[in-house]
């Protein structure tokens, strides 16, 4: 132990100096003092590399914007560009955040369909994105959560969110279509029906343990 | 025989549900408990008695999971690992990365850590947790001591452990209108990298109890909520004569008010409000009125009442119906806006550590550590010394010098321990 004469405190630690007053401790006996935390390592400063990037994509956009904007509206390839460098941050920033890997998965289809419609939307041609690209990619997420549960009947609970996620999303091709917003069909037909399919399987599997994780996921 | 119950579920409490919205790095709502026994900690039994533990603990036992307008907690079978303590107290953790689970357990030397996120529980509810951890660390060491009725893991599971007594004491009639004004807050120049200051006073509880009881006629919490509202007003110099009036959050234990023995949050934070406005505070005319604001605000009924205000939010249906991705963003909204911004430090006080005498033989000292804002004061006694731990993010030892000052004036022996280290200044 050791001890401050000018505060008059007691020290049970490795420190030589007091806290309080700065002044020199003194050992008062024998016991052995020891430090009883982790000792704290100077840490570099990680988040810099995440900043810098975030940072480049937006000094991208605007730079694209401006040298674009020279030629006069309407914009045209720089849109392609700040699309493409918003992706970027928002997929970087989805992949960074802990999640289970179902999850980020069908986060990451649902961003990169978006990103393709919007690209399509820029180059004024979004008929590839929103007839194929868009319902096709539906689907796979669908078929690959289904095989995921089949195969892994324990973990479904952890798989409910993204596949009732992933089929209410499928369900807009077929919407789309309806209203015209789409020129193929049959895709959107497609997507339209396993999604409902799906769906409608969720809802009315007579089992309680589907039953049971309805009323955790919704209740209010 | 227990019956280990493997698909369970919980709505989280009224004092859970914001956390899970709200924290990070420098907001963890993380609370610690440490033991410290008389020899260094085997790591392999450390991490088999918390796993024999667990599944009696059903509450702990638990995943945050997403709903579509609250979370909610699911049963977790996962085999939980333990870890060495870090260096950072009270550290913010993704629950991912700890295989969903919402507490960590540490070791180090001859210490056995339990970190909590607030959502679980509160101190009463871990220090139950922490207590059947290490009983059945010495179990599976070979040492058998009799638990004396008060170790939970040996005892028969009851329901009413698991039970939210916020919505149990809820009264929609006693409903009454929660305003708080905003507080008093420090500002200064904080460690980096999320690193709190911790700075341990051990006191003799018998010369602490005699001096509050016979010199003050106050109880200990009302005494160090005094002391410290009084180093506050002393030691800053932009508190007195500004508009914004000094208040101490004090967590209170609900479970004696309302018999209940759950393992959930259930505590309420009485406070202590002191003037800015005010020139000639002393410390005596500051323990005055802590007495008087607790004495009026531990009253059963108008505890109830702020039960029934706040579950009363969460039950209005235009909150219920809201999602819980709009939900979680008006909760960081709020709290960035109030959360905060109403108390200006926090003491909670854990009280005696009731072990049974086998074991408290082996426990040679004991923490309770809340890092908050500004200074999070805690108080927990053991065998027959108290420790009170104060600690805080700024650099800034003037309160805690004061504080310290005032009870060696007051005779006190008082012998401090810190997790700083000479040349921490060079790299924090």
């Amino acid at each position: 132990m050791k001890y401050c004469k000018t505060c008059h405190v007691h020290y049970d630690t490795t420190l030589d100096h007091c806290m309080l007053c700065n002044g020199d401790l003194e050992h008062e006996n024998d016991d052995v003092v020891t430090y009883k935390f982790s000792e704290y390592k100077k840490k570099n400063a990680s988040r810099f590399f995440h900043r810098l990037f975030i940072f480049l994509n937006i000094v991208s956009i605007l730079v694209s914007i401006y040298i674009d904007f020279l030629d006069g509206f309407p914009l045209t390839w720089s849109l392609v560009v700040s699309i493409t460098n918003i992706y970027a941050v928002v997929m970087f920033i989805l992949l960074a955040i802990p999640t289970i890997w179902t999850s980020k998965m069908t986060k990451s289809i649902i961003v990169t369909v978006g990103m393709l419609i919007l690209i399509g939307l820029a180059i004024r041609n979004h008929s590839w994105a929103l007839d194929y690209v868009f319902p096709f990619a539906l689907m796979l997420n669908i078929l690959l959560i289904t095989i995921l549960i089949i195969f892994n009947k324990k973990k479904w609970f952890d798989y409910f969110s993204s596949l009732s996620i992933v089929t209410i999303v499928g369900l807009v091709p077929g919407l789309l279509n309806l209203f015209g917003a789409t020129q193929v069909t049959w895709p959107s037909v497609a997507c339209f029906s396993y999604a409902l399919v799906t769906l409608l399987g969720i809802i009315f599997l007579p089992s309680k343990a589907s039953r049971d994780e309805f009323k955790r996921r919704f209740h209010i | 025989m227990s019956l280990k119950k493997q698909k369970y579920w919980y709505k989280l409490d009224n004092a859970g549900k914001i956390f899970p919205a709200v924290s990070q790095d420098e907001r963890s709502n993380v609370f610690r408990l440490s033991f410290y026994l008389d020899e260094m900690v085997d790591s392999t039994l450390l991490e088999e008695a918390v796993n024999k533990v667990l599944p009696r603990f059903e509450t702990f036992a638990v995943q945050l999971k997403n709903g579509l307008f609250w979370n909610y907690f699911a049963s977790n079978t996962k085999h939980f690992e333990v870890e060495v303590e870090p260096a950072q107290v009270c550290k913010y953790f993704k629950a991912h990365d700890n295989k969903g689970y919402l507490f960590k357990v540490y070791y180090l030397d001859n210490k056995i850590t339990l970190e909590t996120f607030h959502a679980i529980s509160d101190g009463a509810g871990a220090m139950h947790f922490l207590k059947s951890v290490v009983y059945n660390y010495y179990r599976l060491r070979g040492i058998k001591f009799d638990h004396e009725n008060k170790i939970l893991s040996e005892l028969p599971y009851s329901k009413k452990e698991s039970e939210d007594n916020f919505v149990s004491n809820y009264d929609k009639a006693k409903k009454k209108n929660l305003k708080e004004e905003k507080a008093y807050h420090f500002s200064g120049e904080r460690f980096s990298n999320h690193w709190v200051l911790m700075m341990k006073l051990r006191i003799p509880t018998k010369d602490l109890i005699q001096l509050v009881k016979t010199k003050y006629q106050s109880t200990v919490t009302q005494f160090v909520t005094a002391l410290l509202a009084y180093s506050i007003y002393s030691e800053t110099v932009d508190f007195i004569g500004g508009k914004k009036p000094l208040k101490v959050f004090i967590p209170v234990n609900l479970r004696p008010y309302f018999d209940s023995v759950t393992l959930r949050n259930f505590s309420l934070y009485i406070k202590a409000t002191f003037d800015a406005k005010r020139t000639d505070w002393t410390f005596e005319n500051m323990l005055e009125l802590t007495k008087l604001q607790f004495s009026d605000q531990l009253d059963k009924e108008k505890l109830q009442s702020r039960i029934s205000s706040l579950v009363g939010f969460e039950k209005n249906p235009l909150i219920r119906i809201l999602p819980l991705v709009l939900k979680t963003i008006a909760f960081k909204i709020g709290y960035n806006i109030l959360g905060e911004s109403i108390s200006s430090c926090s003491i909670s006080n854990l009280g005696i550590i009731d072990l049974p005498t086998g074991l408290e033989k082996k426990v040679i000292d004991a923490d309770f550590v809340n890092a908050g804002y500004g200074i999070a004061m805690t108080l927990i006694s053991l065998k027959n010394h108290t420790n009170i731990i104060m600690s805080s993010p700024l650099k800034d030892l003037s309160i805690m010098n004061y504080f310290i000052q005032f009870l060696v004036s007051e005779g006190l022996d008082i012998t401090l321990d810190t997790n700083y280290k000479e040349g921490y200044d060079e790299i924090l």
